[in-house]
Order: structure tokens, then sequence, then C-alpha cells
């Protein structure tokens, strides 16, 4: 399934437990949904620089068993535009969950 | 060429060479550790490359996603060049006043004219007067933040409107064919601009990207 518009939100919330590379982003969202939100990888790597262009996310680059790779973290905006973005799903699920429900 | 060759030259068309760069790194670093996972787990060299490119997705549509966030060898042309006429101006310390006398002269003879009853001429003196002056002054204006920059933008384009309903009056749109044809490199330049602005951050905004 492939929510559109969800995966700036689903990789701000991958990031804010701890800095990943962008393997280990699309691995964590994949295995948290058990395979639910199946994206295609190539789309997470344009995501990730708009998120980093409007300064939700900053990169760095790091060594890692000798490979040079490129890690991403969480900054503050991003996590202030992630609480927005969780308070807004909450209560658009919430309202298709009561229409739903009803059927 | 390798399917992962294929797939990067897809995914990197018309991108800058810098853009294209980074592009590469970052998906051939995807790709080897999707090598990696799909070899530790009992996978073939084979398999694991068709499963690592086929988790990359369709390269076209990571090629139009990437040239809206990552600048464009288009972009990164005018970027590169669009300068020029700041440099102009700001380099010779002696050619500002010059310049801007130039804005005056014609003034002056815009009034001139006027008053002698040329109507036509007046009015095309007056449209030199305000474009080489907005052009020349402009890059020596101190515009400094986003917001003052779009100020300065939308007088700009107000300026450069209401003289040609000026000079045209009610003929602007007999005349509308010439005008779109003349004003159509400078609506793609802005257009351009626009959407360089919407890529890089304020920080690194050059100079010519405020005006």
């Amino acid at each position: 399934m492939n929510f559109k518009g969800t995966l700036p939100t689903l990789i701000l919330q991958a990031l804010t437990q701890e800095q990943s590379h962008g393997y280990l982003i699309a691995q964590q969202i994949k295995d948290r949904s058990k395979g639910v939100l199946d994206f295609k990888e190539g789309t997470l790597y344009p995501a990730l620089h708009k998120l980093e262009n409007e300064g939700l996310v900053e990169s760095f680059e790091a060594v890692e068993n000798g490979r040079v790779r490129r890690y991403y973290r969480i900054t503050k905006a991003g996590r202030a535009a992630l609480a927005k973005d969780r308070a807004e799903w909450r209560e658009l699920s919430q309202a298709v969950t009561m229409i739903l429900g009803k059927a | 060429m390798t399917s992962l060759e294929t797939w990067l030259n897809q995914a990197t068309r018309h991108l800058s060479i810098d853009s294209a760069a980074q592009v590469r790194s970052e998906i051939q670093e995807h790709y080897q550790s999707a090598l990696e996972a799909a070899s530790s787990s009992g996978a073939s060299a084979k398999d694991a490359d068709q499963t690592a490119i086929a988790a990359l997705g369709d390269a076209k549509l990571a090629n139009r996603q990437y040239r809206r966030v990552l600048l464009t060898s288009a972009e990164a042309r005018l970027l590169r060049d669009g300068n020029r006429e700041a440099r102009f101006v700001c380099s010779r310390s002696y050619a500002r006043p010059v310049y801007l006398a130039i804005s005056l002269v014609a003034l002056c003879a815009a009034i001139g004219t006027l008053h002698s009853g040329f109507l036509d001429v007046a009015c095309a003196f007056l449209v030199v007067a305000t474009g080489t002056g907005f052009m020349f002054a402009a890059p020596i204006l101190p515009v400094y933040t986003p917001l003052c920059a779009r100020v300065v933008r939308c007088f700009k384009w107000l300026v450069l409107l209401s003289a040609i309903g000026f000079v045209y009056g009610p003929n602007t749109l007999k005349w509308s064919w010439l005008l779109f044809s003349c004003l159509g490199p400078l609506g793609w330049a802005e257009w351009t601009r626009f959407s360089i602005r919407r890529k890089l951050p304020v920080s690194q905004w050059p100079r010519h990207l405020y005006l």
C-alpha cells in the first residue's frame, strides 16, 4: 500500500529515535508497518532532499564499516512539523473510522 | 552497461552535474546496502541485483521527483551565468553613476518631449528611463531578505507591465504576439529563478536570486 503524501511524515518519524541513513530508513518504515506500507526506495531520496531543503532534516557524512555514508537527523523544526502532522493524522483517521465504523 | 547504471542514467537525466553526482552516490550506497542484505539472506548475486533494482522502482518517476528538489542543468546554468549584469554594474566603481545618468537623461528627455507635444516619443523615453533605471539600480539596492526581495520583484513586474500598458495603451492586446515573444525569455528566466529559490536554502542564494 502506498498512501500518497505520507512518506515525509514517515521519514521524520523514523528519524525521531536516532540518526539514520537512507537504506535503514526505508527498512524501518517497511518493518514497522509489517510490509503494508511498501514504497519504491528510489522515491525516498527526493523526499529526503525536500525535507532537507525545508530545514526539517539535516545530513552529514559518517564512516560505517569503512564506507562513507550520508546520515540524516531530524531538526527542531522537523520535530515541530512531525507533531503537527501526527495531530492532523489522528484527527483524520478518527474521522474516517467514525464514518467507516458505522457502515 | 549494468542494470544499476541504466537506472542511474534515467534517474539523473537533465540534472546538473553536481546533482547527478549526488544522486549517483546516494543510490549506489543504497544499492550496495540492498545487495549486502540480499546476499546475507542467501540470495545469488543475480537475484540480489534484481531485487535491489526492483526495490528502487521506476527510474523515470524518481527522475521527475529529483527534478523537483535538485537543480537541473538549465537551472545550474542560469545560476552560473545569471549574475553577469549584477557583476557588470557592481564591479566598476565609475560605472554606477554613468548607468544611472543614462536613466536620468532618458527621464529628462521624456519630460522634454512631453512638453513639446511628442507623446509617442515621450512614452518611449519613459520606458527606457524606467527599464534602465531599474536594471542598473537593482543590483545596488539593499535587498538582503526574502521578504524584501519579494517586494522588489513585485515592483519590477509592476513597473514592466505598467510601462507596456502605458506605451501600447488600448492596442496592448493587438500587439500581444510581439509582447509574448519579447517577454517569453524574461518570463522563462523568472520561472527558473522561482524554481531555484524553492530548491536552495536562503543561505545559499546568490545575490541575483533576490532580484
